[in-house]
């Protein structure tokens, strides 16, 4: 296992990951102790609400509601750049105008045969 | 009492009490719901700015990052590690264990993409070479054989079909009087 390459945009099993056995130092426990608290406080604010006999609505998550609505309202925050611009023209003008052009010539190529009888139409509409 | 807003006026005017229409001259409000600093906003400047935006989103100062502003629409929602929900303790006791997620904790940018029944990120049994190696001996050693089958193909020996009586001349409408000529579809 000491050639185990993970694939990409995956992550390193924990057991061979060295930061985990080399690097720990104060400030990394400090961190983890603060990010335990920030934890724990949540939690006890849920289990407040979700024990409470008394609690008839359901339990709002503000977490929740912020990643909705930051994902429904990413346009304020919209600027024009060279890379939203280059976006924009390759998923919204680009495949519009290619579909426009291949289908029109395809189309016209047809219509061209039909006219000069060239074409072999085996399939009648009507009899 | 402009910046009331339309929304509040439609709901005290339904309610149809007294007491709704006080309350919305004076601007008095519910202390329940979400506040007004609780949402996402722009991007955060200024030191103080994100270490607002740090406590909003329940993350510590250090551990908070924004998405670069680059103008994609982000903002100033907090840029997380791209893991997915497969690689969290099946074991812990989470406020919501199907999506192994506890209440208030900060979502991924692209949770949706991160759950359970989608995008996998935890590591693989077999190493990435070993997949590779797999995947493609396999693929190319089944093209390599579908090649030799085309160059040297192996199938029962056929031929066309033959008819007797001549080709089945009077069957095919050919003239009873006239001597058709002689077809021999053997070898003896």
């Amino acid at each position: 296992m000491a050639d185990y390459k993970e694939a990409p945009l995956a992550t390193r099993p924990r057991t061979l990951d060295p930061n985990d056995y080399f690097n720990l130092s104060q400030e990394k426990r400090r961190a983890d102790e603060e990010r335990a608290a920030l934890r724990a406080n949540l939690k006890r604010q849920y289990l407040t609400q979700l024990n409470n006999p008394s609690r008839t609505e359901l339990i709002e998550d503000p977490a929740l509601t912020r990643w909705v609505y930051a994902r429904a309202n990413p346009f304020p925050h919209f600027r024009p750049t060279f890379k939203t611009s280059l976006l924009g023209i390759v998923f919204g003008v680009v495949p519009l105008v290619t579909l426009y052009y291949i289908f029109k010539t395809d189309r016209d190529r047809k219509e061209a045969q039909i006219k000069a009888g060239t074409r072999d139409r085996k399939f009648n509409l009507a009899y | 009492m402009a910046g009331v807003g339309f929304r509040r006026w439609a709901q005290t005017l339904t309610k149809g009490r007294g007491v709704g229409i006080s309350a919305l001259l004076s601007g008095a409000r519910a202390a329940s719901g979400a506040s007004k600093g609780s949402l996402p906003g722009p991007y955060p400047t200024t030191p103080a700015e994100r270490a607002a935006a740090a406590k909003k989103y329940n993350l510590r100062v250090e551990d908070y990052e924004p998405y670069p502003d680059n103008g994609q629409g982000f903002g100033d929602y907090p840029k997380l590690p791209d893991r997915s929900q497969h690689e969290r303790d099946p074991w812990y006791q989470w406020d919501h264990p199907d999506l192994r997620r506890n209440w208030g904790e900060p979502m991924h940018w692209n949770f949706d993409m991160y759950i359970r029944n989608r995008v996998d990120t935890s590591p693989t049994p077999v190493s990435w070479n070993s997949m590779c190696k797999q995947l493609f001996g396999f693929i190319g050693f089944m093209l390599f054989m579908f090649y030799i089958g085309e160059v040297f193909p192996a199938y029962q020996p056929v031929a066309p079909k033959q008819y007797p009586y001549n080709n089945l001349y009077l069957e095919r409408g050919g003239d009873p009087e006239k001597q058709p000529e002689e077809v021999k579809n053997y070898e003896i």
